[in-house]
């Protein structure tokens, strides 16, 4: 039959490729459907103007995982990681906090704000190392049914436990406190430099409808800590040709291994017949036949939209019903005719070929959230900013540059009006914000581009502009992603697989949910 | 007392004299100090005007350990409960107020008017509650097991414990896996269509916590009320006489049992000798000799201020100043001439349990939001009782006595102090509650604000935590105070803590002082003190 298949892999984001990929080395006969005309998902690349190229949603690589970078031998297949080289934060003073790679060199620069945090800041980032340790296999674990009397659930959840228990007592401490505190409570007990902690807790509410005071924030702040241990590149990169380059690489490994991929080719239904997945139909009206549906969009789209609720046991759709998207974050794209200048430390330099972070207070954090939680985007939003093209001058052409700013918060429901008419005026909220730091971005954005949630929604499939296809908060986490019982890649549809970020363990270009999904794929299989 | 004491006991809060009962039961000389000149600590009636007496700190039961009342016979010490129908009565600024009863089916009768939806579905809230807090409920008698090296006790009780979550077959065991971290207004979200309804049930997640309603793990909170109560819904459980008539009735336990008490003794410093508590040394110079010392202080007061720091670990006193007890609460008690009129409030009866303000979840979270940024909130969330309606002993005829709980009131203001504060929070409270009883300022006999300042100088209570310290997951069972010392002992010998800093926390329940008791005793025994 030459439209069957063994697997379809239903989106072609980074996690559906690796899925792919991975299948397909194992021998199968797979296709990747990409409802869009470029392959990436939110990890993609795009000229949005002339010679501007986007890393239009996803920004920088950090976690991606190095096992994935090795086996899929994806620096053959053209990926190169570009350090991303610090975090420069300017303060609303004129003074400013800039963290680099160096180690030597940031002891000096947080000593300049307090000595203690100098000292305490080595000693934090040892302590987060050796959590990362500890919760690092667990990434890659299929997670276990805590309700289940199974034996290799039983084993997993023991061993989980042991390994708890054998943590020296410090770390036991630490690990409880990072798994339940807020990033502030968690920081303030290092440190006392307000824009230090301000700065480090804003990669725990990337993402989250949380506030950096919010309980289980803390826990995110180990990420940062993930890639150090990694050892493969640095905590923090770009990909050389934009995020979308990690994306092509994969989907290169996948071609190499044989697997087919299709782009502009949406799909409309997943082909259920006696709760069995047979294959898809997509917008045209073909029919694919597969034995397995693997999708890697969220459990939405995939079970509401291309399955159907009817088709679904009640408590499953009750649990989709209660999973959390609630998207808190926009992005907006700049196209410069020049650098940006910044007032704390002005003139070119290397501060600005790493991140820069508008995150000068904690209570500014605190203050951004506030205004989230009752419907309307913040007025002063925290925003990550990176210019790609100082470290790659191939995305934009010489003497310009492209700028990313990532903003939190921008909740997808407003209370008042929606995003289509307060699109613009969210961009000016932006531009004003950055403004007050380097006044002159005003007179050097040659093009934007404003990504509300709901733009996310509609150009990137992703549910109410969730990035990470639903939120990362510990009730969405591990045995309980996406739903309670259904956290091992399997559906209640036979045969229909979900390998994207809505599962273990979760958002992010770390491609861990679609590993996974394809070991358990063809466990099953076999 | 002729001969020293086995046991000094410091602190004469019902976590202290419950313990003191139970070690004098057991035949352990046992002598309680209390710096203030009646006991109850801060379960406690105090007369704040002629003829007007007001448990002035705690108000409601937690409830009490059933075991701890029958252990200690405190019925026959006079103990009495006043539990009336109605649990909460929740007011609304504009439409109608809702009754929440001991009865869900009546509760569900009365939610009709609300949402049919609600209604329906209020049953299975309380039941799956309840269902969930069997489970956890023993956890609460429970001396957290030694996480390094479990004993085969300690693995046995939690095995129990672990084969009942399963037990609960599979819907039930993920709902509270699930529950635990989430946000107590998703929780309520999930069951509830009515505002108001929600905003009710979901107040009891961030009661005495440094939270609001949108903070993650607010719902660990309300499941772990449920459990330790078997209701969704906070209760109405009074002490006939006010709170006093519960710890004087311990007293009276305890003095039966042969323990022995010392009012108006305020310890100033737990002295040690090589690595153990040797003697208690009182303001004015006494020197106490004991065994043992028993601290029913918070962790904070026991560890920062009793003891000299040079005697504890750099590590373990970095720990203590890190254990969080930034508190956000204080009360108002009102001494007034007759009964107030509540607008929308027909039946009298239905005031006689908590009456709550705090309509909108979005309320809650202002509430909330003033706290974080060091102010108390303009629109208090109040959780109010008028005992005198149930025990006309505690005011005069025709007259009431009112306790509001108001809640947030943060410990730390970023401008003036409680001391400069303190009249215009009590203003802020009254001209809330007079928006729903607009008669109440022309009944007012007399008022007493208790400002989170007042909560520590007068009551003991560091940073004005009445839980002394958050009941956050980070701060619970295993982790209370801290992991490693969470069974009562301490990192010096012979001192032991039988506070809410300590496992099952705060909250009139008893069972840090059995819990307490129940290891000091096992130590005793052994010849280990």
């Amino acid at each position: 039959m030459k439209n069957h298949y063994d697997v379809v892999v239903i989106g072609g984001g980074h996690n559906g490729l690796v899925n792919a990929a991975y299948l397909a080395r194992a021998g199968k006969k797979v296709l990747v459907l990409e409802r869009r005309h470029v392959l990436g998902g939110a990890a993609v690349t795009e000229e949005v103007f002339p010679g501007f190229k986007f890393s239009v949603c996803s920004y920088v690589v950090s976690l991606l995982r190095p096992e994935i970078i090795r086996e899929l031998d994806l620096p053959r297949h053209g990926l190169e990681i570009l350090p991303l080289d610090g975090t420069f934060t300017p303060m609303l003073n004129g003074d400013y906090l800039w963290r680099m790679n160096d180690h030597a060199r940031t002891r000096r620069e947080i000593a300049r704000h307090s000595k203690l945090d100098a000292e305490a800041y080595y000693e934090y980032g040892r302590a987060m190392i050796e959590m990362a340790h500890f919760v690092k296999p667990i990434l890659s674990m299929t997670p276990p049914d805590p309700t289940s009397f199974n034996l290799k659930g039983l084993k997993d959840l023991l061993f989980l436990g042991r390994r708890f228990q054998r943590l020296p007592s410090e770390d036991k401490y630490n690990q409880v406190q990072l798994m339940t505190m807020s990033a502030v409570d968690f920081l303030d007990q290092w440190f006392e430099t307000d824009v230090l902690k301000a700065t480090m807790s804003a990669s725990g509410i990337i993402g989250t409808f949380l506030g950096v005071r919010s309980p289980g924030t803390a826990y995110v702040l180990l990420h940062h800590y993930m890639g150090e241990i990694d050892g493969a590149f640095r905590s923090w990169g770009l990909s050389r040709g934009g995020t979308g380059a990690i994306s092509l690489a994969i989907a290169g490994a996948a071609q190499e291994a044989g697997a087919e991929i299709r782009t502009e080719a949406a799909i409309t239904q997943i082909i259920v017949k006696d709760g069995q997945a047979r294959g898809v139909v997509l917008a045209n009206g073909d029919e694919i036949t597969a034995d397995i549906v693997s999708s890697s969009v969220d459990p939405r789209l995939t079970f509401m939209k291309m399955v159907g609720p009817e088709l679904l046991p009640e408590e499953f759709v009750d649990d989709l019903n209660r999973y959390k998207y609630r998207g808190s974050s926009g992005k907006v794209n700049l196209a410069l005719d020049a650098l940006p200048d910044f007032n704390a430390l002005p003139g070119p330099g290397i501060h600005l070929r790493g991140a820069v972070s508008i995150s000068p207070s904690v209570e500014y954090m605190e203050r951004a959230y506030d205004e989230a939680k009752y419907g309307r985007f913040s007025r002063r939003p925290y925003i990550d900013i990176v210019i790609p093209s100082l470290t790659d001058p191939s995305v934009a052409p010489a003497g310009k540059h492209v700028m990313s700013c990532f903003v939190q918060y921008a909740p997808y429901n407003l209370k008042e009006g929606s995003w289509d008419e307060k699109r613009d005026e969210f961009g000016d909220t932006v531009i004003d914000t950055i403004a007050e730091h380097a006044p002159n971005i005003k007179d050097i954005i040659l093009h934007r581009q404003v990504l509300t949630p709901l733009d996310l929604e509609r150009e990137f499939g992703l549910s109410e502009g969730n990035i990470f296809q639903g939120e990362l908060t510990l009730e969405q986490l591990f045995f309980l992603r996406p739903a309670p019982g259904w956290a091992q890649y399997r559906t209640p549809i036979r045969n229909l697989y979900l390998c994207g970020s809505a599962t273990h363990p979760g958002g992010g270009v770390m491609g861990a949910p679609g590993r996974n999904a394809a070991e358990k794929i063809l466990s099953d299989l076999s | 007392m002729a001969t020293s004491p086995d046991i000094i006991i410091i602190g004469a809060g019902h976590n202290g004299l419950i313990a003191a009962a139970y070690l004098a039961r057991a035949g352990i000389k046992t002598l309680v100090l209390e710096r203030r000149h009646i006991v109850g600590g801060s379960a406690v009636t105090e007369e704040i005007y002629p003829g007007f007496k007001v448990s002035t700190l705690a108000y409601s039961a937690g409830p009490l350990l059933n075991q701890v009342a029958v252990d200690l016979e405190l019925e026959r010490h006079g103990l009495e409960f006043i539990t009336p129908e109605i649990r909460v009565l929740a007011l609304s600024p504009d439409g109608p107020s809702l009754s929440l009863y001991e009865d869900p089916v009546r509760t569900a009768n009365e939610l009709k008017r609300f949402s049919a939806a609600d209604a329906k579905i209020y049953p299975e809230f309380v039941e799956s509650f309840s269902r969930i807090g069997r489970v956890l409920a023993p956890l609460e008698s429970m001396t957290p097991p030694a996480i390094e090296s479990p004993t085969a006790g300690e693995l046995w009780n939690l095995g129990k414990v672990g084969l009942q979550l399963r037990g609960l077959g599979k819907k039930d065991a993920y709902r509270l896996l699930r529950w635990g971290p989430m946000a107590v207004a998703d929780l309520v979200a999930e069951w509830f269509e009515t505002e108001l309804l929600r905003a009710t049930v979901a107040a009891r997640g961030i009661f005495g916590s440094f939270a609001g309603p949108w903070s993650a793990g607010t719902s660990s909170g309300l499941l772990w009320q449920a459990a330790i109560d078997g209701h969704a819904v906070a209760p109405a459980s009074f002490v006939k006489g006010g709170m006093g008539g519960l710890t004087r009735a311990l007293m009276e336990a305890a003095l039966k049992a042969g323990a022995e008490f010392r009012t108006e003794a305020a310890v100033e410093r737990i002295e040690i000798n090589n690595d153990r508590a040797a003697n208690v040394v009182l303001a004015g110079g006494e020197e106490l000799r004991a065994r043992a010392v028993v601290s029913n202080a918070d962790p904070r007061t026991t560890f920062l201020k009793l003891i000299d720091p040079l005697e504890l670990e750099p590590d373990f006193l970095t720990k203590i100043h890190n254990f969080r007890a930034n508190g956000v609460s204080a009360k108002v008690n009102l001494a007034l001439s007759g009964l107030p009129s509540f607008k929308k409030v027909d039946d009298k009866a239905n005031l006689s349990g908590r009456v709550h303000i705090g309509p909108e979840i979005d309320y809650l979270e202002r509430a909330f939001d003033a706290a974080k940024y060091g102010d108390f909130s303009p629109e208090p969330y109040l959780d109010i009782t008028i005992p005198s309606l149930t025990d006309p002993t505690l005011a005069p005829p025709g007259a009431h006595v009112m306790s509001i709980y108001v809640q947030f009131a943060p410990y730390k203001l970023k401008d003036g102090d409680w001391l400069t504060r303190g009249a215009e929070l009590g203003d802020t409270v009254i001209n809330q509650l007079a928006n729903y009883a607009p008669d109440l300022k022309h009944l007012i006999v007399a008022h007493q604000v208790i400002t989170p300042l007042d909560l520590e100088k007068i009551y003991g209570l560091s940073g004005g935590h009445i839980f002394h310290g958050e009941h956050s997951l980070d701060q619970f069972f295993t982790f209370r105070p801290l992991i490693g010392w969470a069974q009562y002992r301490t990192p010096i010998k012979g001192l032991y803590l039988c506070g809410a800093g300590t496992h099952p926390g705060g909250g009139v329940t008893g069972g840090p002082g059995a819990n307490a008791s129940r290891e000091i005793i096992k130590d005793f025994r052994a010849d280990r003190i």
